[in-house]
């Protein structure tokens, strides 16, 4: 694990990629170990975007492009963002509206990055189930226009049962429809979820946020959710267009979800990004059990909910599951400090 | 096993205007205008689900079928049609038709239940299992924003059942467990108006729904999938021993019900689970149970198997016939002696069955007109109602 703390964060874009370049420089003379044996996670905090109110739109931008340089390698932004998104790629940010949700800004500040990739706005699309859930969210929808797309799958119309495939699609013990967003109109997809607790599941994350991409998550939701989880993101419609994982961890919950509950909720000020949503997983998860134990909670397999889709996915070659094997990058204040 | 359901606003007009009583098609199409098309998660039919408790931090555990669904705010259950809303369950297709037919009451299958009758058949979208095999997927298998439906409430679809010169309502289809409320009040309300009501269902339900809901209900066909609880986990992410449960129940209240085994080749046809099987329901239900196995035909996320062979199905009646079930039919195999039924014993035919047509050709009073043999069944719209179990 390497940390890079600042005393200082910087919110300002062009100051962020100067220090950033900086701080991966440094840890690259710290690396014995092969670069590839490790995926690479970054969590980036900052007091901006721990506001209740919302986090601070231009300390979003500011945390996502230093994340993105830390979690690239590379020196500049154009480099960073376009070593996962081309001009020509239309990108699907998949945000989780169930509950808790993933908060606009974040999102915001993410369509405001992909522009260093050169990417069209009118090629980005901000999407989840329904128009319906996304409203309720505080998303503004957009289905035509100029700007960034925003709509769910089922305010598609269309062909299809609801705005998803119609052929029926399995890579595990269930069978599904994916969203035509995924299918039709996305070559390069973005997990853009919440860091919440969940009853069944015992995490929902980024691995997870995909069950919005199916028309029948209530089938996938038996035994904590594993190995569905897994079967559900191992699907080439995923797994072939899955380029990064940004989650808000603005405001996460450590108890009591899905449902959004203030009560459990902190002001981690965070935002995580991984290109391994496993690895992201993990470190999400270690958050959370690490703010439950702080507050007295019992972990979550003392609850009957273990996060056993974790290790189904990396069975799977979706990730790393094994904290051993991810580099975490800390950027701002530690990641395991939770408060 | 039913065959596929009318959906669609077209399909829907359509049967309304040209079902069994094509005198009536004026009529029916007029009453086609209350039925209101709705789609989408904003037009859902919200209404109080009958079996749940709540739990802590607004969650609840429902309590109609066996598989108890933990759910926590603003989740669904299994089925994907009842959803916690703020601590309150709600069933999301009370009255939401996606599906309406005036089928014959053999296509239900229901052999020994007013014969060469119609019912008027009806579906919501949802199931509480997942049969790889199953014909109505496009229903079963989705979310009521996901299926186009049509709000007509139950004193609406007994007056459609009445106006079409049905005696019952079949609650079919998807999987009618999921939409309870809705059948429960429509069978109520169609007792009340000298209408029945059969449940055709794969019988996942716990005992005090089942019981509460066959006060009301007329008649039962349970889909017994096969007598294995690998089959039940691989195939149906469901388990054998809560249909049993059921089975037995229903033989404990004495509503009429029939069995239908769809014998798919290699998974669940081989003679001893037959044997064990027919043994299970001689013991458990009596021989009179009438028991279908049905002929199984590639489709949805079993692609790789052949149809049935008929040898295999007339092997599985044989079996059971010898284990001592007087009544084994064969289903979906047109044309085959194994459609009629049998006095069991003088042997002669009493009811004749070819494809969809059917004529009673030696019972007279619930009896065999050659040897006076008591056929157990309800015979008469009389029978049927008569009685209020549970």
């Amino acid at each position: 694990m390497k940390r890079l703390m600042r005393r200082e964060f910087l919110s300002e874009t062009g100051q962020a990629v100067a220090a950033a370049a900086v701080a991966v420089a440094a840890l690259s003379t710290e690396d014995t170990r092969p670069a590839l044996a490790k995926s690479r996670v970054v969590v980036v905090r900052h007091p901006a975007l721990a506001d209740a109110a919302g986090p601070d739109p231009r300390a979003v931008r500011g945390a996502l492009d230093q994340a993105a340089l830390a979690l690239s390698g590379e020196s500049d932004l154009d480099g960073a963002w376009a070593r996962w998104f081309k001009p020509q790629d239309r990108v699907a940010m998949k945000v989780n509206c169930l509950g808790l949700a993933t908060h606009p800004a974040v999102v915001a500040g993410l369509a405001q990055s992909l522009g260093a990739a050169e990417i069209a706005p009118e090629r980005t699309i901000v999407w989840d189930r329904s128009d319906h859930e996304l409203v309720r969210a505080g998303y503004t929808l957009r289905k035509r226009g100029s700007g960034m797309r925003c709509y769910g799958t089922d305010g598609l119309g269309g062909s299809g049962p609801g705005g998803y495939d119609t052929e029926l699609a399995t890579s595990g013990a269930i069978g599904s429809l994916y969203s035509r967003i995924i299918t039709e109109r996305c070559d390069a997809l973005v997990s853009v979820p919440v860091l919440k607790d969940h009853n069944l599941a015992g995490l929902t994350c980024a691995l997870k946020n995909f069950f919005g991409a199916i028309h029948n998550p209530n089938k996938y939701h038996d035994n904590g959710c594993t190995p569905f989880v897994a079967d559900v993101c191992a699907h080439e419609h995923i797994r072939n267009r899955l380029r990064l994982a940004v989650c808000d961890a603005t405001q996460p919950q450590y108890n009591g979800g899905p449902p959004r509950r203030q009560r459990w909720q902190w002001p981690y000020g965070g935002l995580i990004l991984s290109t391994d949503v496993v690895a992201l997983d993990r470190v999400a998860l270690e958050i959370l059990e690490r703010k439950r134990a702080v507050v007295g909670l019992r972990p979550l397999a003392a609850e009957q909910r273990p996060v056993r889709y974790l290790e189904s996915a990396a069975a799977r070659n979706l990730g790393k599951a094994d904290l051993a094997d991810i580099e975490i990058i800390s950027i701002g204040t530690d990641w395991l400090d939770v408060g | 096993m039913s065959t596929a359901p009318v959906t669609g606003r077209r399909a829907f007009l359509k049967t309304l205007g040209c079902g069994a009583c094509a005198m009536c098609a004026d009529c029916l199409l007029a009453r086609a205008a209350w039925a209101r098309q709705v789609q989408g998660r904003n037009q859902v039919a919200v209404h109080d689900a009958m079996w749940f408790e709540t739990i802590e931090d607004n969650a609840v555990r429902c309590t109609l079928c066996p598989r108890e669904c933990v759910v926590a705010d603003v989740e669904r259950g299994y089925c994907g049609v009842r959803e916690n809303q703020g601590g309150e369950y709600k069933t999301l297709v009370y009255g939401t038709l996606c599906s309406v037919n005036v089928d014959p009451i053999e296509k239900k299958p229901l052999f020994h239940y007013l014969p060469a009758t119609t019912a008027l058949s009806v579906a919501t979208p949802g199931c509480n299992m997942e049969c790889k095999f199953c014909q109505n997927w496009e229903i079963s298998q989705f979310r009521p924003e996901q299926v186009t439906s049509y709000l007509v409430p139950p004193r609406d679809v007994v007056q459609l059942a009445v106006s079409h010169n049905s005696p019952t309502i079949a609650y079919t289809y998807s999987e009618p467990v999921v939409f309870y409320e809705y059948a429960h009040d429509t069978a109520a309300l169609g007792r009340r108006q000298g209408v029945g009501s059969v449940l055709i269902s794969n019988g996942y339900i716990l005992e005090e729904p089942l019981r509460q809901l066959c006060q009301h209900l007329t008649a039962v066909k349970v889909d017994l999938k096969a007598f294995t609880e690998t089959f039940y986990a691989d195939h149906c992410a469901a388990s054998l021993a809560p249909v049993l449960d059921t089975l037995d129940v229903l033989a404990d209240i004495g509503i009429h019900t029939e069995v239908v085994v769809l014998l798919i080749p290699t998974l669940n046809d081989s003679a001893a689970e037959i044997r064990e099987m027919a043994r299970w329901l001689v013991e458990h239900m009596g021989p009179d149970v009438p028991v279908h196995f049905s002929r199984f035909h590639p489709i949805y996320r079993m692609k790789n198997l052949p149809p049935t062979p008929v040898a295999v199905l007339e092997r599985a009646r044989r079996i059971a016939l010898d284990s001592g079930l007087n009544y084994v039919y064969l289903g979906n195999v047109p044309f085959h002696e194994g459609e009629s039924t049998y006095c069991p014993r003088c042997g002669k035919m009493v009811i004749q069955r070819v494809g969809y047509r059917t004529d009673v050709v030696g019972l007279e009073d619930g009896a065999c007109a050659s040897c006076g043999c008591n056929i157990p069944g309800v015979w008469t719209q009389e029978q049927a109602l008569a009685v209020r179990r549970g």
